[in-house]
C-alpha cells in the first residue's frame, strides 16, 4: 500500500510538469501580452519595454520557466499584474465566498438527489420512476446558462424576491441573502444528472448478490435499503463528489459571474480577460495539486472499502 | 416592487445611515483596481481617487465646454511668454488627512508634495500607465528616469531643472518645449497630491491605503465590492460658487446651492454592481440615489424623444442628459502592408480611396445608435465631441449612408463581383475586410452591423478575434486591418482628439496609423494655437482632409442619463470630472 | 469474426419493443433531417435577411412601438452644397456623376411588425434562426463527438492493449489535461487551432473531451486482452494491430456507440457555454449557443422570444438524443435496467 501510494505521489511529477508546460505555453504565446493592457490608453515602445521589465516578461523562456517552478515550489506566485493584490492575499479572500456558496449547495442537492434516486431505484420499473427519470432528462436538457437568466430574472428582477447579485460583509447577510439565489440555481442544475447518476449506483447495488441473499436471509425490504444499499451506494457517490471539488471550485464562474460573487471562479474569468499571468498560474497549480490528491484519496478509499480491486 | 418580504426590507432599512448622516449612494459597474494615483488605469479607481486627493486646479462645476478653476494652487498659473514655465502658488492652511504615516503631527500641504507626486510618475518601478501625461514634457525628468532603469532605483532628492519648490508654497515647472495644454494635465485627477511619508510607510500596500487632502478619505475598503468614503474633518472647505448658464436646469441648481459651504455629505458608499439589472433594480428600489451606467435598460425608462417617462417623473426622478466626450469610429488601417501581407484598404490611390469610401457610406450609423446604443448616443461627424472645446456643431460630414452610390462606386473603380458573389479588387485578386473584435457580445453586434454593411456592398468580411489586452499590441503594432475604436476625452480639448491622427503618434495612438504630411503640417500650427476661430479653420481643414482620404469612419458619441432620487440636491454630471460629490447635496429623505 | 452477430440483432429486437426509444429515434431523425436541408440551403437558406421591425413580437402578442429615434437630425435630408475648406475631394466628380446617374428610384423597404415567432434586434426571423441553428448545433455536437470518440478510443486501446510506456504516456496526458481547468483548457486549444467559425468550436469540444471515453476504453481493452479468444487470435499469428481493432473493438463498440451518443448531447450543451464565452460560432452563421448568448441582453427588456425558442427546440433534442441513448444502453445491455 504504501509502495502504492509512494509511486502515485512520485506521479504528480510528469503531470505536474506537463501542466506547467501547458499554462506556461499557455501564456507565452497565446494569453496575450499584458503589457500593452497596463500601459493604458497613450503608451510608446520605451514604455511598453518598462512594463515588460518590471512584469519579467522580458527574460528568455527558461528563466520563466525556472521562476515559475521555484514559485510552485514556495507556493507564492507574487502578486497580479493588475491590481497588485498578491495572489495568496487573492486566494485567501476569494475562497470565502465560493466555499460560502458550494458547500450548501454540495449538501442539498447531494441529499435531496439521494433521496429521490433512492425512491426511484425503490419504485424501479414503475411509471413513477420512468416519469421522473424522464423529468429528469428534460431538465437536464435545458442548458445552465438558460437557468441562471431566467431565475435571475424572474425571481430577482421581477418579482424581487432575492437581490439581483451582491455580496455584504457578514457571513450571515452572505449566506442567507446572496447566496440563496446562487444555491437555488445551483441545486436546480445539479439535481436532474444527480439523480440519474446515484440512481444508477443505487441500482448497481441492489443488483448484487449480497441484496438477494439478505432478501432470502428474510431482512425486510426497509432495512435492505436503508442499510445496506444506502451504506453501500455512500461510497460512489461521495467518491464522486470529491472527484468534482476541484473542477467545481475554479468551474463555478458562471453562476459567480451573474450573481456578483466575489469567488474564485469570477477571479480565473477576470484573470484571462485581463491576461492576468500570476492569478492564471496560480489557479492551474492549486487545481491541478487539488485534483491529483483527490483522484489519490479516491482510489486508496476504493481500496480501503474493497479489498478485492486491484490497485495497479 | 409590492412583494418585498419582510426580511429584505429590514435589511434595506438597516442599510440606511441610522443617525440622519448624507451618505450618497452609488456604483462603480466595473471592479476597481487600487488607489495609488501612479498605479492605476482605470475610470472608476481614478474617481475615488478624485475625491480623495488634491490637484492643483479642477473644473469649474457648472461652466460649459469646461473651464479651469484653481483648487490647490491659489489661482490659474502664471505662464511666461514662451509657454514654457509655469509658476504655481499653492494655497497656505490645506493638510493631509490625520495619518499613522504622519506620527500624529498635523501635516501641511505644500508644493514638494507636488513635485514628489509628479516625480512617481517617471519611477520605471512604477509602470504608470498614465506616464503619458507628463513624460517628454518636464525638463529633467526623463533623464532621471534613464538613469533610474540603468540603476535600479529612482532618485527622489536629486535636484531637477524642470521641478523647483523655491520655497514651500511656491512651484515651478519648466517645460522643454511650449504646452499650451499643460494646464489640463495638472487638473487631471491623477495628477493630485500624495505625502512621501504616507507612500513609503505603506510601501506595496499603497493602493488600498490612500492618504491625501481631499474632500473625503477611505473609511471603508472591501476589494471588488464596496468603497466607503467618509467626509474628511480636516478639509479646508469650498464654497458652492459657480455662474450659471441659460440651462434651466443650471439655473435651478445655483439657486439650491448657492454659497453652501461643502462638502454637504457626511459619507459616500460605493457598491460594485457588474449587472445592469442589479444596478436597475437597487435604484429602482430606492438603494441608490444616483445612477447613470443604465445604457442597456435605456429604453425602459425613456422615451423615444430623449425625455424620462412619465411614470418616473411622477416619482420624482431627475434625469440630467449630457453627450460624453468621447467618440466611436471605425479605422482603416492606412499603411501599405500589414507584416508581410498587402494591405488592401491602405494606401492613397483613388482605387483604395474608393474602396474605405464606399465601405463608409454602407455603414448605416443610425442603426448603431438605434439598435446597439438603444437610441442613446448622436451621431458623430467631428472628430472632436461635443463638451470639448474645438467641437463645431455646425460642420456635416462630406461622407453620406448611400449604400447604392457605394455599389457604383466600386464598380466604376474595377471592384466586379467575382462567382461566388464578393466584390474583388481590380487587379482580381481576392478581397477580405478583416475587422478584429474581442469575443464580447458587444461587440459582436458591432460585427453583425458591419457585416450587414459589407454584405450590401457585396464585401467579404472576416472577424478576427482576440482578447482586448492582444488587440491592443497588435494595433499599436500597426498589424490590424480595421477596427471600430473609441476614444474619450483625457482632458476637454479639442487636441485630445486631433492627435489621434497626427503622424508621429504612429505605434502609440493613431491607431490608424496615417500618416499625411498635410494633415501633419496643420495638426503642428494648430498645437501652438488656443482654442478661437483661427484654430477652427484648421481643425475644419484637417477634418476634412482626414473625410477626403477616408482613414475613419466616424460614428457617434454616447448619451449619459444620469437618474437621481428626488432628494439630491445640485447634481449635474459633469463632462471631465467623475467625482461631482463634493458639490452636491441630500435633502432629507422622506421617512427620516 | 469472434462478435456474434447475434448481439447487434438481439439488441435491435429489444431496441423495437421499447415504444419510448422508437419514438425518441423519430425525434432525433426528424431534427437530422432539418440539419440536411438546412445544410443543403433547401430551408431557411434567408435567415439571415432582415424581415421586421427590431425585436419584432411574437404574432399572438402582437404588435409594438419601435425603439428610440436616432437622436440626430433626420438622415432624409438631403446633403446641401457642402464647404470644402480648401481640401478637394478626389472622388468628388466619380460622386456626382454616380448621383446622377441614381438619382429618382429609391428602395423602400416595408418590415413586419410581428413574426411567429418574433424578431431579434436587426429583425430576423427567430423561428427561422431556430432552425438555422438546428443545423449548426446538431453538426458540431455530432462531428465534435465523433472526434472525441475515435480520440477516446485510439488512446483507449493503445493505452489498455499495449501498457507500458505508451498507457503511461496516455495516462499522463490525461491526467494532465484533467488537472488544468476547463476554462483555461478551452482557451489553450482555441489558441493552438485559431480557425475560423465552426471548426474551432468542433476541435475544442472534440480536442478537450476525449478523456472520459478514454479511460473507459481502456479499461475495457484491459479486460478484453486476457480473454480467450485474444489469445487464440495471437495463436494464430494475428498482428497487434488487427487484435486491437478487429477483434477486440467489435466487442467494445457498445460502449463506444453509448458514449458516442452521450457526448453528442454534452458537446450540444457546451456549444452554449462556448458561445457566451465568446468562443462560439462567427457572425457569418448561428447556433442555439449564440442566441443565447444574445438573450442576456434582451431579457433585460423584456423580450424573451428568442431565448424562449433556442431553449425549447434544443430541449427537445436534447431530451429525445438522452432517452435515445438511455434506450441503447437498455437494448445493449439489459442487465443494467
Amino acid at each position: 500500500m504504501l509502495a502504492y501510494v509512494v509511486r502515485r505521489l512520485w506521479q504528480f511529477v510528469p503531470t505536474l510538469l506537463g501542466v506547467v508546460l501547458l499554462v506556461f505555453f499557455l501564456f507565452n504565446f497565446v494569453g496575450g501580452d499584458p503589457a500593452y493592457l497596463l500601459a493604458g490608453k497613450i503608451s510608446n515602445p520605451a514604455q511598453i519595454e518598462n512594463i515588460r521589465r518590471q512584469l519579467g516578461v522580458d527574460q528568455p523562456y527558461a528563466v520563466q520557466l525556472w521562476i515559475f517552478i521555484k514559485q510552485i515550489a514556495s507556493g507564492d506566485f507574487g502578486a497580479s499584474w493588475s491590481t497588485n493584490e498578491r495572489v495568496s492575499e487573492i486566494f485567501a479572500t476569494r475562497l470565502g465566498p465560493s466555499l460560502t456558496v458550494l458547500v450548501p449547495l454540495l449538501a442539498i442537492s447531494t441529499l435531496l438527489a439521494m433521496a429521490a434516486a433512492m425512491l426511484v431505484a425503490y419504485l424501479r420499473g414503475s411509471l413513477t420512476d420512468r416519469a421522473i427519470m424522464i423529468g429528469c432528462t428534460v431538465g437536464q436538457s435545458i442548458s445552465i446558462l438558460v437557468y441562471i437568466l431566467v431565475f435571475q430574472y424572474v425571481l430577482a428582477y421581477q418579482l424581487g424576491w432575492f437581490p439581483v447579485q451582491g455580496w455584504g460583509v457578514s457571513f450571515a447577510e452572505n449566506l442567507l441573502r446572496y447566496s440563496l439565489l446562487a444555491i437555488i440555481v445551483g441545486v436546480a442544475v445539479s439535481l436532474a444528472p444527480d439523480i440519474r447518476l446515484y440512481r444508477s449506483f443505487f441500482l448497481d447495488e441492489i443488483n448484487q448478490d449480497y441484496v438477494r441473499t439478505a432478501r432470502a436471509k428474510g431482512l425486510s425490504e426497509h432495512r435492505v435499503m436503508w442499510v445496506h444499499v444506502l451504506r453501500n451506494a455512500a461510497i460512489p457517490i461521495v467518491t464522486n463528489i470529491l472527484l468534482q471539488l476541484p473542477g467545481l471550485l475554479a468551474g463555478a464562474f458562471l453562476i459567480e459571474r451573474f450573481f456578483g460573487i466575489p469567488g474564485i471562479g469570477r477571479e480565473v474569468i477576470l484573470a484571462v480577460e485581463r491576461s492576468d499571468f500570476p492569478i492564471i498560474k496560480a489557479v492551474t497549480i492549486y487545481v491541478a495539486v487539488a485534483t491529483m490528491i483527490v483522484n489519490l484519496a479516491a482510489d486508496l478509499l476504493y481500496k480501503a472499502i474493497d479489498p478485492r480491486v486491484q490497485l495497479k | 416592487m409590492k412583494n418585498r418580504l419582510l426580511f429584505i426590507f429590514l435589511f434595506c432599512a438597516a442599510a440606511h445611515a441610522a443617525n440622519g448622516e448624507k451618505i450618497l449612494r452609488i456604483t462603480f459597474q466595473v471592479a476597481e483596481t487600487g488607489f495609488d494615483p501612479v498605479k492605476v488605469h482605470d475610470y472608476y479607481s481614478g474617481t475615488i481617487i478624485e475625491a480623495i486627493f488634491d490637484t492643483l486646479l479642477t473644473y469649474d462645476y457648472l461652466a460649459r465646454p469646461a473651464k479651469l478653476v484653481a483648487n490647490a494652487a491659489e489661482s490659474l498659473p502664471e505662464i511666461s511668454a514662451d509657454g514654457r514655465t509655469y509658476v504655481f502658488r499653492i494655497r497656505k492652511g490645506i493638510y493631509f488627512a490625520d495619518d499613522a504615516a504622519f506620527k500624529g503631527r498635523k501635516r501641511e500641504l505644500t508644493a514638494l508634495d507636488y513635485a514628489y507626486s509628479f516625480r512617481r510618475f517617471y519611477d520605471p518601478r512604477h509602470r504608470s500607465p498614465y506616464a503619458f501625461l507628463f513624460t517628454g514634457k518636464i525638463i529633467g525628468l526623463d533623464e532621471l528616469a534613464e538613469q533610474a532603469k540603468a540603476s535600479g532605483s529612482f532618485d527622489y532628492d536629486a535636484p531637477v531643472a524642470g521641478l523647483q519648490t523655491p520655497d514651500r508654497h511656491t512651484l515651478v515647472i519648466r517645460l522643454k518645449q511650449p504646452d499650451l495644454n499643460f494646464s489640463y494635465v495638472l487638473a487631471f485627477p491623477l495628477t493630485g497630491a500624495v505625502a512621501r511619508e504616507a507612500v513609503e510607510a505603506y510601501g506595496d500596500e499603497s493602493p488600498s491605503h490612500p492618504v491625501g487632502s481631499g474632500p473625503f478619505l477611505l473609511k471603508r475598503y472591501t476589494r471588488s465590492s464596496k468603497i466607503v468614503l467618509a467626509a474628511n474633518p480636516g478639509y479646508r472647505g469650498k464654497l458652492w460658487d459657480f455662474a450659471p448658464g441659460d440651462d434651466p436646469r443650471q439655473r435651478e441648481i445655483a439657486t439650491q446651492m448657492q454659497g453652501k459651504r461643502l462638502p454637504r455629505l457626511d459619507g459616500v458608499e460605493v457598491s460594485i454592481m457588474e449587472e445592469t439589472q442589479s444596478r436597475w433594480l437597487a435604484f429602482q428600489r430606492g438603494e441608490t440615489d444616483i445612477e447613470y451606467q443604465l445604457w442597456d435598460v435605456a429604453p425602459t425608462y425613456m422615451t423615444d424623444d430623449g425625455k424620462l417617462r412619465p411614470e418616473f417623473v411622477r416619482r420624482g426622478i431627475q434625469l440630467d442628459r449630457t453627450v460624453d466626450p468621447e467618440i466611436t469610429y471605425l479605422y482603416f488601417n492606412m499603411q501599405e502592408r500589414i507584416g508581410e501581407a498587402a494591405n488592401p484598404v491602405g494606401g492613397f490611390s483613388r482605387e483604395r480611396i474608393a474602396l474605405r469610401r464606399a465601405i463608409a457610406m454602407s455603414y448605416k450609423v443610425d442603426d448603431q445608435i438605434r439598435i446597439i446604443r438603444k437610441g442613446q448616443a448622436v451621431r458623430a461627424e467631428y472628430p472632436v465631441p461635443p463638451g470639448v472645446a474645438g467641437h463645431d456643431p455646425g460642420y456635416r460630414s462630406l461622407i453620406p449612408y448611400d449604400p447604392r452610390a457605394a455599389n457604383a462606386l466600386l464598380e466604376k473603380f474595377g471592384y466586379r463581383k467575382g462567382p461566388d458573389g464578393y466584390r474583388r479588387q481590380p487587379d482580381g485578386a481576392p478581397l477580405v475586410i478583416r475587422n478584429a473584435s474581442t469575443p464580447s457580445e458587444r461587440d459582436r453586434q458591432f460585427d453583425e452591423l458591419l457585416k450587414r454593411s459589407l454584405d450590401s456592398i457585396g464585401v467579404r468580411l472576416e472577424i478576427q478575434k482576440e482578447r482586448f489586452p492582444e488587440l491592443l499590441k497588435l494595433e499599436k503594432q500597426c498589424r490590424l486591418m480595421t477596427r471600430m475604436a473609441a476614444w474619450i476625452a483625457d482632458y476637454p480639448d479639442g487636441d485630445n482628439f486631433m492627435q489621434l491622427l497626427y503622424g508621429r503618434n504612429i505605434n502609440e495612438s493613431n491607431n490608424a496609423c496615417y500618416r499625411s504630411k498635410e494633415f501633419d503640417r496643420r495638426y503642428e500650427k494648430s498645437r501652438r494655437l488656443a482654442d478661437g476661430p483661427e484654430r477652427d479653420r484648421l481643425y475644419h481643414e484637417m477634418t476634412r482632409r482626414m473625410e477626403v482620404d477616408t482613414v475613419w469612419l466616424l460614428a457617434d458619441s454616447r448619451i449619459r442619463n444620469a437618474l437621481q432620487q428626488p432628494h439630491v440636491v445640485g447634481f449635474t454630471k459633469h463632462p471631465v470630472l467623475h467625482a461631482e460629490w463634493l458639490y452636491l447635496d441630500l435633502a432629507p429623505r422622506p421617512g427620516d | 469474426m469472434n462478435a456474434s452477430p447475434g448481439v447487434w440483432l438481439l439488441a435491435w429486437r429489444r431496441f423495437e419493443r421499447d415504444r419510448l426509444g422508437l419514438a425518441c429515434l423519430l425525434v432525433v431523425l426528424i431534427y437530422g433531417a432539418v440539419m440536411a436541408a438546412a445544410a443543403a440551403g433547401w430551408i431557411v437558406r434567408d435567415w439571415s435577411e432582415e424581415v421586421a421591425v427590431t425585436y419584432a413580437p411574437p404574432t399572438f402578442l402582437g404588435p409594438e412601438a419601435p425603439l428610440g429615434a436616432p437622436a440626430a437630425a433626420a438622415e432624409a435630408a438631403p446633403q446641401g452644397a457642402l464647404e470644402d475648406y480648401g481640401i478637394p475631394d478626389p472622388l468628388a466628380d466619380d460622386l456626382a456623376e454616380i448621383a446622377r446617374e441614381l438619382a429618382g428610384a429609391s428602395a423602400t423597404e416595408t418590415r413586419a411588425a410581428t413574426l411567429a415567432l418574433g424578431a431579434d434586434k436587426w429583425g430576423r426571423d427567430v423561428l427561422k434562426k431556430a432552425v438555422k441553428g438546428t443545423e449548426t448545433s446538431l453538426f458540431v455536437g455530432l462531428v465534435a463527438a465523433a472526434l472525441a470518440a475515435f480520440l477516446g478510443t485510439l488512446f483507449g486501446a493503445l493505452a489498455g492493449y499495449r501498457g507500458g510506456w505508451i498507457d503511461d504516456l496516455f495516462n499522463w496526458l490525461y491526467s494532465v489535461f484533467t488537472s488544468i481547468p476547463y476554462l483555461l483548457l478551452v482557451l489553450a486549444v482555441a489558441a493552438v487551432v485559431n480557425q475560423k467559425g465552426i471548426l474551432t468550436v468542433i476541435l475544442i469540444l472534440g480536442l478537450t473531451g476525449w478523456t472520459g471515453i478514454f479511460r473507459l476504453i481502456r479499461a475495457e481493452y484491459m479486460k478484453h486482452k486476457a480473454r480467450e479468444y485474444v489469445l487464440a487470435a495471437d495463436a494464430i499469428g494475428a498482428s497487434e494491430g488487427r487484435r486491437m481493432f478487429v477483434h477486440i473493438l467489435p466487442n467494445v463498440s457498445h460502449v463506444v456507440l453509448v458514449q458516442l451518443s452521450l457526448h453528442v448531447v454534452l458537446f450540444i450543451k457546451s456549444e452554449v457555454i462556448l458561445s457566451f464565452l465568446g468562443f462560439g460560432v462567427g457572425v457569418d452563421t448561428v447556433s442555439w449557443g449564440s442566441m443565447l448568448a444574445e438573450a442576456q441582453s434582451e431579457l433585460i427588456l423584456g423580450k424573451w422570444w428568442q431565448i424562449a425558442a433556442a431553449t425549447f427546440a434544443m430541449a427537445v433534442l436534447v431530451t429525445a438524443f438522452s432517452l435515445l441513448t438511455d434506450a441503447l444502453r437498455d437494448a445493449l445491455d439489459p442487465r443494467l435496467k
